[in-house]
């Protein structure tokens, strides 16, 4: 614990130098614009800024970048709130009550409840972080290929478990993405695979133009500018306070979608967005007055803000502690690492302590920006949404193109992100989810090379991954989650995760 | 038969399916106590034809291919036309003509906003990025035949 301590002030002095907090407060800033602005989500907001970050050390880029991550789930609720549209997916459920709070003149107490459950969540996500990702580093250390390859599975076979489209349509989408991973020279033997003598895709595919280009121009594609027409209230800042009955009525969901968003954070796919939605269940099955949510129940706001923080914040633990990414927007920060020679894993404590910490830090000091950010502040980034939406997609066109190019300086890159772009707008059309192609491409080079290393150290025994006492288990969760997952397609019912998604199309509208 | 998405999208997933393993002919798939470079392709492959195939097995779960609305292809269609002309254009001609080009293309040739307008925000928009990005964050733009 006296450790733990110690490391935390080493962080402290990092994160409070005057240049680091500068990035961490342009990180939170420009993630809460990208979460108030719709159709901008904080993938593309990571991957379009990741190129500004070369120039800078690694742990001020990671700061910022993170520090885009967080601030959206903040920002989010904003427009949420005040349009009834949200800014970014984790905030679809504070639409419902929030924009209902809003419609009954009590707007500034519905923000306020979300900023100050945003930070109450946000914070508790740090403090578990500081806890549990040291010790699982040091736990990690005993992971050889076998029990990597049986984790990776795990994450995939878990994010086809948890979306909320169907198993097959998942494990396909995760299969485009291994298979795209798979392109370039085989680390291994040399060959080249599908790379068509395009020098260029040598070194494979990257994350990046694959993200910015389904995330980001995707959206703009199948956003048609005509349908974004918006009405925006701006709410006066004596009216942020809210009553001491609403103060009451969102301590617990505050305190239930903190602990609920963090655990369900450390698993993988889009945690922050599913954790809001299974807050809001929770909620109203613990409500004394169900029939209070959908007309502006305190506790439709609180729990899912706060869950959706502490998801976020969550995500960090498996990414900093076993170097795996939960979902594409955990991957873009491992690249952001990677591409600055810090390989996140186990290893990241010990070896780049300054990093890990001063990371960590970071995030106390981040939470308690946006709070001020997004209370006095939020009428300043209301005015952002009067940006007609006919200007605003050119621009972010401008960076999709800027951001991806410079990258590698690469103009192959930059057409594949217009390529991986229409993609993602077939892909969204025929409702399949683009973000289990990111995570397959990401994992696909670790989860080849340790599939190989494994049957490798085998001497091409497949028992070598049940006889690993720790690959065995994460093996038979697989295999418990498939059955499940089975099991509910055989009985042909409703389980859960359909209602969710049943939840979010027709919340989501 | 009512053909619906999950037909297509599942064919469409065999076919790419099919297509990659006829070009993975050269890759070799090794042995298992030493995996060639062609195991995982193809082991991904072959997952990939059995989840399209799933998805045309249960397409009946699906809504009706001809309801899926399309009136936003044609503004998408503009967008991805003007946007490689752009991505065609930014090595050869640089930053700053290429981005206030797209920018004017974009506001004024897709969205019919004014001319005197879409030119204003252009160039002040690119104005406004060179600085942040050339000066503030020193990262390099590409400069192309105006040499910065």
């Amino acid at each position: 614990m006296m450790g733990t301590v110690e490391s935390l002030l080493l962080g402290f002095s990092v994160a409070l130098q005057p240049d680091v907090l500068w990035y961490a407060f342009l990180g939170c800033l420009v993630g809460t614009i990208v979460g108030v602005l719709p159709g901008i989500g904080p993938l593309s907001g990571i991957s379009i800024l990741l190129p500004a970050t070369f120039g800078l050390d690694t742990t001020k880029s990671v700061v910022m970048l993170a520090g885009i991550y967080y601030g959206s789930q903040y920002g989010g609720s904003t427009t949420s709130i005040l349009m009834r549209i949200p800014g970014e997916a984790a905030s679809v459920m504070t639409c419902i009550d929030g924009y209902a709070m809003a419609q009954k003149g009590r707007a500034g107490a519905a923000l306020c409840i979300a900023a100050v459950g945003s930070w109450v969540a946000g914070t508790f996500g740090v403090i578990m972080l500081t806890l549990i990702a040291p010790p699982l580093a040091t736990f990690a250390l005993r992971f050889g290929p076998p029990e990597y390859t049986a984790l990776l599975m795990l994450g995939l076979v878990f994010l086809a478990y948890m979306s909320s489209t169907s198993l097959p349509r998942t494990l396909l989408m995760a299969c485009v993405g291994l298979l795209l991973g798979t392109i370039g020279i085989d680390n291994m033997t040399g060959h080249f695979r599908y790379s068509f003598d395009i020098p260029e895709l040598g070194d494979g595919i990257g994350i990046v133009p694959v993200a910015v280009g389904l995330f980001g121009l995707g959206e703009i594609l199948s956003t048609p500018s005509a349908n974004m027409i918006r009405k925006v209230i701006a709410p006066k800042l004596r009216q942020l306070l809210p009553s001491r009955q609403e103060w009451r009525e969102s301590a617990m969901p505050i305190a239930r979608g903190s602990l609920l968003g963090f655990l369900v954070g450390l698993t993988p796919g889009s945690a922050h967005i599913i954790s809001s939605f299974l807050s809001y269940a929770l909620e109203r099955r613990l409500s004394k007055h169900p029939e209070q949510f959908g007309n502006g129940a305190v506790a439709g706001v609180a729990g899912p803000e706060s869950a959706n923080n502490a998801a976020s914040t969550g995500a960090f633990v498996p990414m900093l502690a076993l170097g795996l990414p939960t979902g594409p927007i955990t991957a873009v920060l491992i690249a952001a690492l990677m591409i600055h020679g810090v390989p996140p894993g186990p290893t990241l404590v010990n070896e780049h302590p300054n990093v890990f910490w001063g990371f960590v830090a970071s995030m106390y000091v981040g939470n308690l920006m946006l709070l001020a950010l997004n209370l006095p502040l939020v009428g300043i980034f209301v005015n952002v949404l009067r940006i007609p939406y006919a200007y605003l997609y050119p621009l972010v066109i401008m960076f999709c193109i800027v951001g991806v190019y410079e990258v590698n300086h690469s103009i192959v890159d930059v057409w594949i992100m217009l390529i991986m772009g229409v993609v993602g707008y077939g892909l969204r059309k025929f409702g399949l989810d683009p973000a289990p192609l990111v995570l397959g491409l990401v994992i696909a080079p670790t989860f080849e090379m340790s599939l190989r290393q494994s049957l490798i150290m085998s001497n091409g025994n497949w028992t070598i991954f049940v006889q690993r006492p720790i690959a065995a288990v994460l093996l038979a969760v697989c295999a418990l989650l498939l059955a499940l997952a089975a099991l509910s397609v055989i009985r042909a019912r409703k389980d859960w995760r359909s209602k969710l998604a049943e939840a979010e199309s027709g919340e989501g509208t | 038969m009512t053909l619906r998405t999950d037909h297509i999208a599942g064919g469409v997933f065999v076919a790419l399916g099919l297509a990659v393993f006829a070009l993975s002919g050269d890759l070799p798939i090794g042995t298992l106590s030493f995996p060639g470079a062609g195991m995982m392709p193809k082991l991904v492959v072959g997952l990939m034809i059995v989840f399209g195939l799933l998805l045309i097995v249960r397409a009946g779960e699906s809504a009706p291919l001809a309801s899926l609305p399309w009136t936003d292809l044609p503004h998408a269609a503009r967008i991805v036309a003007i946007t490689a002309v752009a991505i065609a254009l930014y090595q050869p001609l640089g930053f700053v003509l290429t981005m206030v080009l797209l920018l004017f293309a974009l506001t004024f040739g897709a969205e019919r906003r004014h001319a005197l307008a879409a030119a204003a925000f252009s160039i002040g928009v690119v104005a406004l990025t060179y600085l942040l990005f050339a000066v503030m964050l020193k990262t390099p733009l590409e400069p192309g035949i105006l040499g910065f």
